[in-house]
């Protein structure tokens, strides 16, 4: 008989099992008589004889079911309907522990899930382990990640010995321009062997081959999935399509599979050799023209330190072959990092933290649920005392009560992970503002086999320590005959220390939130340096083709800009290249550009002094108010017939001219083809890359001798998105083909350069709420059993004289004491924790005083109220019932 | 019942139990007699852990049962030894004389 037969046998042809062996005893008894009889003894003595020699009948047929593997299966299925029974005698204790529970465990699977898919998962490349990104740093002057030039990629490519293969990528706005429309495209431009290195294989088509990549062969494009399916609805015959993008036909050759792309989504790939810029001579013979970001995929069994070593030879080479490329005092070098560390380093700190706080709100349902356990064994006392006296083993009893604690947990669970998806929904909107792996959070088997080990591991938690502290002395708990159940000493000590703990933790979380709300204040009240209200703002994006000479492009803006001011209700508008705020400015970061002061020569091998160039028409200071300190802003005669000027911030002004005026002094940019510039005017400072930000030296350069600038501001009188559509429709007059996209309001942009802080401090606030309203219960639901435990104590007490208030005043003071102690360990808690926050804080201390102290008032008046309301009981008390109760 | 009797250890019931069951299929009460039998009633198997160490021996699956009539056409239940439990038998007495060598080598010597 196979184990599961024997097992099946057993729990389930019960009867013919136990007829069995009935019959088998028997057999054996009858056989024993006989014998007895064939020895000469009378058949009553030849009976009795037998019955002595067999021993407990039933005992026997005890020990031969004990015998059998399904005896334990059975043991464990009457301790789970024994249990069942008992959780559903007392709806109200089971409710509350189950909601408890299923908020802890719900909260952390969706925070895991997220963690699991951003952090854990393996990328859903072919060993996707071994693919490595390589940064360019000048570590001296704190520059962690510098663009590749041509030159760069090829050295590392063909001189290292660690990585079979080495390509470069970067992205590029275009004009896709089909049968009958113009589209702004993001296009990646990338190594014919991109994919392939990558291991990702077309959906439809072919991706690209060497051939591809040669100079002067058909241009190519390879689509990604989301672009085929949203702009494309999904053309099943999309391969062979003929596009026109930077004046030339572009053919589709592929469509790439659904994977998240890294390392950002694009919506085309196009090979090296199509990029007009990166295809430009003069640009593939600069070393220092610098654009590219270079992955590579490690050989295999090659460890990332080798191919680090390897790398930093090459470095030191170049370093030694072009000291010009390479200043001295930069402190330059390459850096190898695994791509998964890569993609999720911004991820990596909030998600930990919120994990942490999702982990102690289940630490403080797991000592809830205990204390509530706690008390209900309380009531349960005699009857372990009397099973335990009829000869149920301690192992036994115990196991009865932590299978009660298991289905709670699991019942947790299953609510959990009901509640999970909606919070994963919202996590997931707040990951893709880090990473490019959200797309990849999802409830799949890693996430339920982690909410099942939570719910088993919290189960244990709370159902051990109080399964232990109740079998200890069951003789103790029969003499108390027929008295009431009281408290033991160490069971006492055990509920409090549960919330001691808990206070303990939920005044950390508290605290850790505090802290995000007061640095979000912080944040939202800072200064931007302009005024956002009723700013419109709009991507415009020309066919750079159509535009070939700068003249043509220049006289194309100055109409655009005469046409949107002409419109009623607009007060003034400006184009520029970025503007506080703008996505696309926050998400390429400033532009550091380098540059040099008139008298103040940058000898051969130092580096130059970095700055923020923006490019912006006349009009856009008074567009967006940023004030004008000192001297003058653009006006239209600024243009390439005039002198070279620039505007530059405050900042720039203390940093570089501290003691002298900046304005008439010379500065011009580096490696450019620009002159001196004079410095015209001082204009105040400007949060240009989002709030919280450190502020950089800012040098403003005039559209009309600069070239280009997409971003179109408008001031407007009124609700500026009801005027979009006639900005719209006045740059269609100026030009159809004109991309326009990314309309949208300075000030929705600022709340949406915040939404990650918001959600962050939101997340810690609903944590740190949770928390305290769960430990309040806790405190209450303490203080209510103490109260109720005492009340023959405090009856004798009024029948002696005490008054009531006196009584509540004392119960009060003992619930407060608790909480005062848990914030005393709370407060050396979070100022050890909170350090851990310091990175997500703005302008915020993380040991700062006033929110210490006011979280702890918050806190201790909660747990005051908390105690308040059990300690009312005492009113109802009547000296005369209590004494009686005895 | 004059005779000295050995108290039995659980593994060595087991033993004597797949032994005796290595020449024909018995049933419960066959087993008893005939290890009481061969060892002059030295050893005296006890119902209330024979039956027990029969069931267990089933759950190893060294041995199987099956109903069929008894000497004097009863229906009894009879135990045989599965290919299993045979291979059970040889390294259990291997093991077994092993440490009665041993046991005896050291009661002769120290």
């Amino acid at each position: 008989m196979t184990p599961i037969a024997s097992i099946f046998r057993f729990l389930f042809r019960r009867q013919r099992f136990e007829a069995g062996n009935d019959a088998e005893l028997r057999f054996h008894m009858e056989r024993q008589i006989e014998e007895n009889i064939r020895r000469g003894m009378t058949p009553e003595e030849a009976r009795r004889e037998a019955r002595l020699l067999m021993g407990g009948m039933e005992q026997i047929k005890e020990e031969c079911r004990d015998a059998r593997t399904g005896r334990t299966i059975e043991t464990m299925m009457q301790d789970f309907r024994y249990a069942i029974r008992v959780l559903l005698r007392n709806p109200g204790f089971t409710t509350m522990a189950v909601i408890t529970l299923a908020l802890g465990i719900g909260a952390n699977t969706a925070i895991f899930s997220v963690v699991y898919g951003v952090l854990l998962r393996p990328l859903p490349f072919q060993r996707g382990g071994q693919l490595v990104v390589l940064h360019q740093e000048a570590s001296a002057v704190n520059v962690p990640d510098i663009p590749f030039s041509v030159h760069e990629v090829t050295d590392y490519r063909d001189g290292n010995h660690t990585l079979s293969s080495v390509v470069e990528h970067h992205t590029m706005t275009f004009l896709l321009i089909g049968k009958d429309s113009a589209e702004r495209v993001e296009t990646a431009v990338v190594s014919a062997n991109f994919f392939d290195v990558l291991g990702v294989r077309p959906l439809m088509g072919r991706t690209f081959v060497a051939s591809d990549e040669a100079h002067g062969a058909d241009a190519v494009l390879v689509l990604s999935y989301k672009y085929w399916q949203t702009r494309l609805h999904g053309d099943p015959n999309i391969v062979g399509t003929v596009f026109h993008m930077n004046n030339r036909p572009h053919t589709v050759i592929g469509v790439l599979p659904a994977l998240p792309q890294y390392p950002v989504e694009s919506d085309v790939y196009m090979p090296t050799s199509q990029c007009p810029f990166r295809s430009a001579p003069g640009f593939i013979a600069n070393r220092q023209a610098r654009m590219m970001t270079v992955f590579g995929r490690l050989k295999p069994d090659v460890k990332l330190t080798s191919a680090q070593a390897d790398l930093s030879t090459i470095a030191r080479q170049l370093t030694r072959a072009y000291p010009e490329a390479y200043p001295k005092g930069a402190g330059y070098g390459i850096k190898v990092e695994a791509l998964q560390e890569d993609l999720t380093r911004r991820a990596r700190s909030i998600f930990l933290v919120l994990l942490g706080a999702a982990g102690l709100v289940l630490l403080i349902a797991c000592a809830n649920v205990a204390n509530l356990f706690l008390a209900r064994l309380l009531k349960l006392e005699r009857e372990l005392a009397v099973r335990a006296a009829l000869g149920a083993s301690r192992f036994r009893l115990m196991r009865q009560l932590l299978s009660e604690s298991m289905l709670l947990s699991l019942a947790g669970g299953t609510v959990g992970l009901l509640l999970a998806p909606v919070a994963m929904r919202l996590l997931m909107k707040f990951a893709e503002r880090f990473t490019t792996r959200a797309d990849e959070i999802r409830l799949d088997w890693p996430i339920l086999v982690f909410t099942l080990l939570i719910s088993l591991v919290t189960g244990l938690l709370f159902g051990l320590a109080p399964a232990f502290s109740s079998i200890r002395h069951p003789n103790d708990a029969l003499k108390q005959a027929g008295g009431r159940a009281t408290m033991s000493r160490g069971r006492e000590r055990l509920r409090g220390a549960l919330v001691l703990a808990q206070v303990a933790v939920s005044f950390m979380l508290l605290i850790g939130a505090g802290l995000m709300i007061r640095s979000f204040v912080r944040l939202q009240e800072q200064y931007p340096g302009f005024q956002p209200e009723r700013l419109l703002t709009l991507r415009i994006t020309p066919s750079f083709s159509h535009y070939a000479q700068t003249s043509q492009l220049q006289a194309m803006w100055d109409n655009l800009l005469r046409h949107v001011r002409g419109i009623g209700g607009v007060q003034s508008a400006a184009l520029c290249t970025n503007f506080p705020f703008n996505p696309g400015g926050i998400q390429s970061g400033p532009s550091n550009a380098t540059f040099e002061i008139e008298g103040r020569p940058v000898s051969k091998g130092e580096l130059a002094p970095l700055v923020d160039n923006t490019i912006v028409s006349d009009g856009y200071f008074e567009t967006i108010r940023q004030p004008l300190l000192s001297g003058r802003t653009f006006t239209p005669h600024d243009d390439q017939n005039a002198k070279p000027v620039a505007v530059i911030n405050q900042t720039m002004a203390r940093h570089r001219w501290p003691t002298e005026e900046p304005i008439g002094k010379h500065v011009r940019f580096q490696g450019g083809n620009g002159g001196w510039m004079t410095v015209v005017g001082v204009v105040g400072d400007a949060q240009e890359y989002g709030l919280g930000r450190k502020v950089l030296d800012e040098i403003y350069t005039p559209l009309d001798q600069s070239g280009f600038a997409g971003n179109l501001v408008v001031r407007t009188t009124f609700q500026p998105t009801n005027l979009a559509p006639l900005v719209r429709a006045a740059i269609r007059d100026v030009d159809p083909l004109l991309a326009v996209d990314q309309i949208s309001t300075v000030e929705s942009l600022e709340q949406e350069s915040i939404t990650s802080p918001r959600v962050m401090t939101i997340l810690m606030g609903l944590f740190a709420v949770l928390a305290t309203v769960v430990s309040a219960c806790g405190i209450a639901a303490v203080m209510a059993l103490a109260v109720s435990q005492r009340s023959h104590e405090l009856g004798l007490r009024m029948a002696l004289g005490a008054q009531r208030n006196a009584i509540v005043t004392m119960v009060v003071r003992q619930g407060l004491a608790l909480a005062i102690g848990g914030t005393a360990i709370g407060i050396a808690g979070a100022l050890v924790m909170t350090r851990l926050l310091a990175s997500l804080l703005y302008d915020t201390s993380p040991t700062d005083l006033l929110t210490f102290a006011g979280i702890s008032a918050l806190f201790l008046t909660v747990a005051a109220v908390a105690s308040f309301i059990p300690a009312r009981q005492v009113t109802s008390i009547d000296p005369l019932i209590a004494l009686r109760q005895e | 019942m004059a005779k000295p009797k050995s108290d039995l250890l659980q593994g060595t019931l087991d033993l004597l139990v797949l032994k005796t069951l290595e020449l024909e299929p018995m049933h419960g009460w066959g087993i008893s007699q005939r290890i009481q039998q061969i060892s002059e009633s030295v050893l005296q198997v006890n119902q209330g852990s024979l039956y027990p160490a029969l069931h267990r021996l089933e759950e190893q699956g060294w041995i199987r049962s099956s109903w069929g009539a008894s000497e004097n056409n009863r229906q009894a239940r009879f135990y045989e030894l599965t290919p299993r439990g045979r291979k059970q038998l040889a390294d259990e007495t291997a093991n077994w004389e092993r440490l009665s060598v041993a046991v005896g080598r050291i009661l002769r010597t120290a």
